[in-house]
């Protein structure tokens, strides 16, 4: 069925514009991808080494009012990726660094939806400047750096473990 | 042999190169992608903060995360010169390369005057940042932009490099 997929999905004109019909959309589409990497981990970062202890004196309710850039930057990423995946589908399925990444990335989002639908959030938001954030949060803050660190380094052992470009 | 030849050919660029480990040219610039992360990245919620975004966080604890950036930037300042090395003859003649440092050099300076500016010499909490902290807001966003932007473009234009086997370009049809 990925077999299938792949194919059709190479097939389009849509694959064809983006692996080199029209150059310059792969280099807009790499160049938005870090962009987007380093809002997503700037700001995930701000609130995870918070949480972890880093710069306590930082309330963590307005704080989390910078979440929804670190959304964009991984919106960001989930487009430009998606147009890399359509541009040359058999590079990555085939490849064990994109199934490794998106199980990281997959875990990661675990970890968002644990912290949300477990209440911690709520817990966490009313945590004040110089306070500890609870134990369970640390656990989650810690996790969250692990994973979008391993997204990365998948990412960037595409060409290499597996076997894009 | 000239001098670019000469460093790229040593053996540690060779390695850099050459070598089939992991440890070598994946693991690098893997890391260098991780410094670009937190350097930016931190850099940017900063920038953001005094741009408005989470304005009722007090803006001077952010200063804390400067440690974290200056440790990405020497991360990278470091596996920036070791990948340099490895293909000194095509990045070192590849005009993109001079580009991205001009910026890179720009938003460091940037940094460093955001954190004078800023954190050090304004009362800043209950306050407004005045306009010159946020002109830096906006052009610390703008150079980073442009270092990331030249960065990306250095593999597709001028001299390709990078390890044997690893060819960075648009994926033909």
């Amino acid at each position: 069925m990925v077999q299938t997929f792949a194919a059709w999905l190479h097939g389009t004109k849509l694959s064809w514009a983006v692996a080199g019909g029209v150059p310059w959309i792969w280099l807009l589409c790499e160049t938005l991808h870090f962009m987007g990497l380093a809002l997503l981990v700037g700001i995930v970062g701000v609130l995870d080494l918070r949480m972890l202890g880093m710069a306590k004196e930082l309330p963590l309710g307005p704080i989390q009012r910078l979440m929804p850039w670190a959304v964009l930057g991984f919106t960001i990423n989930l487009i430009t990726g998606s147009l890399f995946f359509a541009g040359d589908p058999s590079q990555y399925i085939h490849n064990v660094a994109f199934a490794w990444k998106l199980v990281f990335i997959g875990l990661a989002g675990v970890n968002v939806i644990l912290f949300y639908v477990t209440g911690l959030y709520r817990r966490v938001d009313s945590v004040g400047a110089g306070h500890d954030v609870p134990f369970a949060a640390k656990l989650v803050a810690a996790t969250s750096l692990f994973l979008w660190v391993g997204v990365m380094y998948w990412g960037r052992m595409l060409p290499f473990i597996g076997n894009a470009f | 042999m000239s001098f670019l030849q000469t460093l790229e050919n040593s053996a540690f660029g060779a390695w850099v190169r050459e070598s089939s480990s992991l440890w070598a040219y994946p693991t690098i610039l893997f890391l260098h992608t991780v410094g670009l992360g937190f350097l930016v990245g931190l850099n940017a919620a900063i920038d953001l903060r005094i741009l408005g975004v989470a304005r009722k966080a007090p803006l001077a604890p952010m200063e804390r995360f400067y440690r974290v950036m200056w440790t990405a930037f020497w991360i990278n300042a470091l596996s920036g010169t070791a990948l340099l090395i490895a293909d000194a003859t095509t990045k070192l003649t590849n005009p993109v390369f001079y580009i991205k440092m001009s910026f890179v050099t720009l938003a460091v300076i940037n940094m460093v005057r955001l954190r004078r500016l800023v954190f050090r010499r304004l009362a800043i909490d209950g306050r407004a940042v005045g306009g010159l902290g946020r002109a830096l807001a906006i052009t610390s966003l703008m150079f980073w932009g442009g270092a990331i932007t030249a960065g990306r473009l250095m593999a597709y234009f001028g001299p390709v490099s990078g390890a044997p086997g690893l060819q960075n370009r648009i994926p033909t049809r």
